[in-house]
């Protein structure tokens, strides 16, 4: 995959400004897929993104983030294991389809990814998904409509953006008559 | 700027095209904009509007911190598509009549004997105001949105042309052209129907036998009068 913010250490970084840590670890990777690590003063070293985020949320005292009851807790799960396993790495422009067809569909009735709160979801979808919403065409991002509203929800959600670009989306009128 | 009727089929529809693509109403938290829009909405909106239905659904989980956000509350008017009016309470019976649809509504506002006495008093001069005049011919006013093919449409010809459409019942208002994009624009015209006379079907029949002008045509807002 090319430079985008799914990859780990990078896109860790991001997080822990958005969500207000200014410490800055340091990450390591590991393997063939660059799978971040983070080496902790007091115990083992946490290997993974999901994992890592998980503890950065706590760090910084924000576990609202991810979720605020037992089934919000497993939506947020969810969600980050899609993430990693379906989302990173993937290249083949049918799969990506795939994807944003899924996601179009179920975020239809929702504003986040768990429904009504902000979550670790959210914001790893976002990064997750930047580089692909980024490469869309315009009457793409159109067809994922709830994507694309979720996506710039998302982006302009206080301190989650970055440095990141923002993503332009705008509803072309003249074509979206057809009801 | 506005949602035509909120308590309309036709009302929510425009609310459900607004926010196909947005989460909130302004911006991107929730505010007392959504607020305001929320309780003018008087019964959540048909699965169909998804859109509308989601907003709804997420407006309604900050009921307990509603009074907490953000923003001042603004008549109707000021929220929405900038080609659409608001409408709502101006079609039904006495505006002071939404107060009742409150629903963030607690048990702690009882309405007192006074609101009650003067309120019923309301209602019975509606009802006689009413009783007097039943012969009344009913009619709707029309907002039609008129599309050409492309910025090379002659807009002032396609606008005679839909002037040129007579009928028994058919009065044309006043029109002005909108800006939809890429130098494009539309013509959104006003008119006055008689019910009984005149149907859409025929509007948008006559109007878009104009081919060579027209692309399409629909109906942007609909309030009985």
């Amino acid at each position: 995959m090319a430079a985008g913010p799914g990859l780990g250490a990078e896109e860790l970084d991001l997080l822990e400004k958005s969500l207000g840590l200014t410490k800055g670890n340091k990450y390591g990777v590991q393997g063939e897929r660059k799978t971040p690590v983070l080496q902790t003063n007091s115990g083992p070293s946490l290997t993974g993104l999901t994992t890592i985020a998980t503890h950065l949320v706590k760090q910084a005292k924000k576990e609202q983030l991810l979720g605020s009851n037992a089934e919000e807790k497993a939506i947020v799960r969810q969600w980050l294991e899609y993430r990693v396993t379906q989302i990173d790495g993937q290249s083949n422009k049918d799969d990506i389809r795939i994807i944003l067809k899924d996601l179009n569909l179920y975020l239809e009735d929702k504003v986040y990814v768990t429904g009504n709160n902000f979550t670790l979801a959210d914001i790893l979808m976002y990064y997750g998904l930047h580089s692909i919403i980024a490469d869309l065409t315009v009457q793409e991002k159109e067809k994922y409509l709830n994507v694309s509203r979720w996506f710039n929800h998302i982006q302009h959600y206080p301190g989650v953006r970055q440095h990141l670009s923002n993503i332009v989306f705008i509803k072309n009128r003249l074509y979206t008559n057809v009801h | 700027m506005g949602f035509g009727d909120l308590r309309s089929a036709a009302g929510l529809q425009h609310l459900n095209d607004f926010l196909a693509d947005k989460s909130y109403i302004e911006g991107y938290v929730p505010s007392q904009a959504d607020i305001a829009v929320f309780e003018a909405v008087a019964i959540p909106p048909a699965g169909e509007l998804f859109h509308a239905l989601r907003w709804y659904n997420h407006i309604k989980s900050y009921e307990k911190q509603k009074a907490s956000l953000p923003g001042v509350k603004k008549a109707l008017g000021k929220y929405g598509p900038a080609d659409v009016e608001d409408t709502t309470g101006s079609a039904g019976t006495d505006s002071k009549d939404d107060d009742d649809i409150d629903l963030f509504g607690s048990d702690e506002e009882e309405e007192s004997e006074e609101a009650k006495r003067l309120r019923e008093e309301r209602l019975a001069q509606y009802a006689s105001k009413k009783a007097k005049k039943p012969a009344l011919v009913a009619k709707s006013s029309l907002l039609l949105d008129v599309k050409p093919w492309d910025d090379e449409t002659d807009m002032g010809k396609l606008e005679e042309c839909v002037r040129s459409i007579q009928a028994d019942g058919l009065i044309w208002g006043s029109s002005k052209l909108v800006p939809v994009g890429y130098g494009i624009k539309k013509l959104q015209i006003q008119c006055v129907v008689e019910d009984d006379k005149v149907g859409t079907d025929l509007l948008e029949e006559r109007i878009t036998a104009f081919e060579d002008y027209v692309q399409s045509m629909d109906v942007a807002a609909f309030n009985k009068i």
